[in-house]
């Protein structure tokens, strides 16, 4: 067969959705459809298998998964099918998957129409140069409009939807005219299976017996187990020992992977840092010359301390950390210690999803009861002396005079609306600093809007606040943009006169206020009386600005004994000792991990 | 610690209402039968203890306590008292106590009572105002009282404790003021005065959150009035709970906190013996079948039995005595418990040499400081 023939029949494409608009349950049906999976063998959802991804409804990692499908004329078809992860805080993952496609299908909601993340995605889809097959799902629903989304694809991402593929995936209703377009638009895969090998990285993760598993779309050339392959942008090194290919239930080895397929590779290579999604994966032999264009090393942008509840377990956070790692090249962690907290690491991750993702993770995975100080940016600092620092831990950060210039990395947000909600929406990117840009009538209900804003008043609770004001139909979509300079000060809370680091944190001036008292008056909150009042005290630098007072405990007494009952009495002294343990102690001060927790999830619309 | 005396404790689970608050082990239906069978069971329960002990101790205080023990009559009282007497023998001169409630017994009864040895009466009065008591769901008023506890003199009890609360819904410090004057009037031997605390499963617990209390700040003050206002009334504040005038303690209570041997018969009864803890659970039903219901027991070791010690004796004004506790325990108080009460002092804890003891103000906040030990 001749390498043109075999590429003929490969269609590799992707499925983008905003989130629950039905990807997961889409890609459920075309595995059974294709027979990859039996009925009875299927366990809902197989492409997202970890149980965090089952609970959000997303896919939090890309997945891949090679079908055979044969069409009504006969021909048998290999579909690569490379599912992407639905949240902005992976969208330089999401682009990686794309180019390795030549293909997407965009899912819509038959009863919400395009969001914000339909349409990200759908740009990203078009930015790669994939063909788009709209799919419309969920017409199985009362409340479905095929005739208005069909619309709104057509006005707003500029595709014809006219014929396009309108199916319940719950149902599996018209599943085989989605399987039929990708056959007739997905477009064969071009390449050269001559030429040096160029193989795009969309995904790798740790397998404790592989080593790291490398899922590469192969662009150029091939490549077979024993071959010396270098990545490029690092000019590693690394002998293959497998090459094959991801099946339904699970990886399935072959003697070569060529140009137009989708595969995996494995080297004993020892971490997922030294395979970074979008690199380019080239012999050693014979290299290509030019890497594949795209690739950018990620970068952490939101940055929190993570300490273990009990100080004892800092080594099995580490270890757990370590773990994840493996499988997470985004995820960076050092050592921090703080008085308050003791030892525990600062943390760098992508966004706030990913950071949740990641407490989850320790929590449920590794059994770790954490505390997780407020998650901040990276502040870019110019000192009076010229020299310009990055600051991700609001301990590091100068004095005001010692700061020329403080800058604060802004973001480009697009929210999509129904109209009604407009108005409190501008009022919460307003009151978040927002730099309005433009309003875009999507259709006669709908509204994009365009705002600058500082990433660290969207890491908060910005999220929670766009939906509680519109009800949960407005959606967020946002990249950085670049650092801006900013009325930056560091806000710092005391205890009976004493510092606390965990708490502090870096504000806009404006907000330092508002901010300060709230978080006072949560500290008043948790904090339990102790034996002394307790002064607390919100200040910027030696200025205080807000103030509370915890009073004095003054009753903590079992007045009654239960007929001689002494056996209760101890155990609930013992309960009250177990409790005492576990308080931190901040100088002469004692708060409970959930007092702390408490203050530090504070967002700052309650 | 080991002596030859011990207390004994009756429960009687029976009574004509349960309060809001109440988390002791009562029921309110019983009807003649069952009390005549509950004395039987009591009865041989005592027997039975009795005849696998070894070397039996003497009885030096009797307590009944309840639920309302007076809801029995006095013959079975009686009955009860005679098979402790012929099973232990009862001390010349022991501390026999029954807990009461107004409403729950008349003179005559009163006077039986006297007649068959029972020389220390324990009434429940809890407040002076009837919108306290109602709001309590206590069924008496306060002239019941005052009709009970004039009854208990006339019958010639001359040793009479009053209950008393404080913490409870619809009082303020003006008028736990008035119930404790009025309570110093009427001039009892003793009084134990119990803040209100809120036990999941009752009454109370169940309404938590519609519940208006006095807060903590109004409680502590409430507390140290009471204190003072004792004071100058002639009672000497011997237990963070107990007032007792001109020394008459409760010894039966006593025993509980100097960790002296006591033995409780009836359902929910704890007892202390040998050195061993251990206690009936509250199944009535059981009880009455005929079930053996003991269900717990607990040897305690010496560090714990040091940890007791403290924990109990911190209850009383006079504190531990720091040469006896280490005599007993061979361990140093200082050394082990010092330190901790030592950061507390002066103002909760007063130590020197020979005795460690909380303030006034430290046993209101006892449980926090111990829980730094």
């Amino acid at each position: 067969m001749s390498q043109n023939d075999r590429m003929k029949k490969i269609r590799n494409f992707s499925i983008i959705a905003h989130i629950d608009h039905g990807k997961s349950t889409l890609a459920d049906r075309i595995l059974e459809a294709t027979q990859a999976v039996s009925k009875r063998e299927m366990e809902e959802q197989i492409l997202d298998n970890m149980d965090l991804e089952k609970e959000r409804g997303i896919t939090i990692k890309a997945r891949a998964v090679k079908l055979d499908y044969t069409a009504p004329d006969g021909e048998t078809y290999v579909f690569n099918l490379i599912d992407t992860p639905g949240h902005v805080d992976f969208n330089y993952e999401v682009s990686r998957s794309l180019n390795a496609c030549d293909g997407a299908l965009l899912v819509v909601d038959a009863t919400q129409g395009i969001e914000a993340q339909t349409l990200a995605n759908a740009y990203l889809a078009v930015d790669a140069g994939l063909e788009i097959i709209p799919v419309i799902n969920k017409i199985d629903l009362p409340s479905a409009d095929i005739d208005r989304v069909r619309g709104e694809v057509e006005d707003q991402i500029g595709i014809p939807a006219e014929d396009c593929p309108t199916v319940s995936a719950k149902t599996g209703l018209n599943i085989e005219q989605v399987l039929e377009a990708v056959v007739r638009d997905v477009p064969a895969p071009k390449g050269d299976e001559d030429a040096p090998l160029k193989a795009l990285i969309f995904d790798s993760y740790y397998d404790s017996y592989l080593g790291v598993v490398v899922n590469v779309r192969v662009m150029d050339g091939q490549l077979r187990a024993g071959e010396r392959i270098r990545l490029m942008s690092t000019g590693k090194e690394f002998e293959v020992v497998e090459v094959g290919t991801m099946e339904a239930f699970g990886l399935s080895k072959c003697e070569c992977l060529r140009a137009g397929e989708v595969g995996y590779i494995t080297a004993s290579i020892k971490s997922v840092g030294d395979t970074r999604v979008g690199d380019t994966v080239t012999l050693a032999e014979r290299p290509a010359e030019k890497a594949l264009p795209g690739f950018k090393a990620v970068q952490p942008m939101v940055f929190a301390g993570i300490y273990p509840a009990d100080g004892a377990k800092y080594g099995d956070l580490r270890d757990a950390l370590e773990k994840l790692r493996l499988n997470d090249a985004a995820l960076t962690f050092e050592p921090e210690t703080s008085i308050a907290l003791g030892f525990g690491f600062r943390c760098g991750f992508l966004g706030l999803l990913h950071m949740e993702i990641i407490e989850e993770r320790l929590e449920r995975e590794f059994n770790l009861d954490l505390i997780t100080t407020a998650p901040g940016v990276i502040y870019e600092v110019t000192m009076r002396g010229g020299e310009m620092i990055r600051i991700d831990n609001p301990s590091n950060y100068p004095t005001t005079d010692e700061i020329e210039v403080a800058k604060e990395p802004l973001v480009k947000a697009s929210i999509i609306t129904p109209t009604e909600y407009v108005g409190g929406l501008m009022d919460l990117c307003q009151d978040r600093r927002g730099i309005f840009h433009d309003m875009k009538y999507l259709d006669s209900t709908r509204v994009e809007l365009h705002y600058d804003l500082p990433l660290n008043e969207i890491i908060y609770d910005f999220f929670d606040a766009l939906k509680s004001r519109s009800r949960g139909y407005a959606s967020l979509d946002y990249e950085l943009k670049g650092y801006e300079p900013s009325k930056l000060v560091k806000l710092d809370f005391l205890l009976n006169g004493e510092q606390v680091d965990a708490l502090s944190f870096i504000v806009h001036e404006e907000k330092a206020y508002a901010r300060a008292r709230r978080i006072a008056e949560r500290l008043k909150e948790n904090i339990p009386r102790q034996l002394f009042e307790i002064p607390i005290q919100a200040a910027i630098g030696s200025r205080v600005i807000a103030r509370e007072t915890v009073k004095a405990m003054r009753k903590d007494v079992l007045a009654k004994c239960y007929g001689g009952d002494i056996t209760r009495k101890k155990k609930l002294l013992e309960k009250q000792k177990e409790g005492k343990k576990k308080m931190r102690q901040l100088g002469s001060v004692q708060v409970s991990p959930e007092a702390f927790m408490a203050v530090l999830k504070l967002g700052d619309d309650d | 610690m080991m002596t030859d005396k011990a207390g004994i404790y009756i429960h009687v689970p029976f009574c004509l209402s349960k309060c809001h608050y109440c988390d002791f082990c009562s029921r309110t239906r019983a009807d003649d039968e069952t009390k005549k069978l509950y004395v039987t069971r009591l009865c041989e329960e005592i027997r039975v203890f009795g005849s696998e002990l070894e070397g039996r101790p003497v009885a030096d205080t009797v307590y009944f306590g309840g639920g309302t023990p007076t809801l029995l009559s006095s013959e079975q009282l009686s009955r009860i008292l005679d098979t402790v007497n012929e099973v232990f023998g009862i001390d010349q001169g022991a501390e026999i106590t029954a807990e009461t409630n107004p409403k729950s017994a008349d003179l005559l009864k009163l006077r039986d009572m006297r007649s068959i040895g029972i020389n220390r009466l324990s009434i429940g009065m809890q407040s002076v105002h009837d919108n306290e008591l109602k709001a309590l769901g206590r069924i008496h008023r306060f002239s019941d009282f005052a009709d009970t506890y004039l009854d208990a003199r006339q019958a010639g009890f001359n040793n009479v404790s009053v209950d008393l609360m404080y913490g409870i819904p619809e009082q303020n410090i003006e008028s736990f003021r008035r119930s404790v004057e009025t309570l110093a009037v009427a001039h009892p031997e003793h009084i134990s005065s119990y803040c209100l605390t809120v036990e999941d499963g009752t009454h109370f617990g169940n309404r938590r959150d519609s519940l208006v209390l006095p807060d903590e700040d109004a409680v502590s003050e409430m507390y140290i009035m009471m204190t003072e206002m004792l004071r100058a009334y002639g009672y000497e504040k011997y237990e963070i709970s107990n007032f007792a005038h001109n020394g008459q303690v409760s010894r039966h209570n006593l025993k509980y906190w100097k960790r002296e041997d006591y033995l409780g018969f009836g359902p929910a009864a704890h007892s202390f013996f040998g050195g061993v803890r251990f206690a009936n659970s509250r199944d009535v039903e059981g009880y009455l079948n005929g079930k053996d219901i003991k269900e717990h027991s607990e040897k305690i070791t010496d560090r714990d039995a040091a940890d007791e010690y403290v924990m109990l004796g911190m209850r009383l004004r006079e504190g531990i005595d720091i040469g006896e506790f280490n005599r007993i325990f061979d361990v140093d108080f200082m050394e082990r418990y010092g330190n901790t009460f030592e950061r507390f002092a002066p103002e909760y804890i007063s130590i020197d040499d020979r005795r460690c003891a909380f303030t006034d103000k430290g046993m209101f906040v006892s449980n926090y400081i111990l829980s730094e030990t």
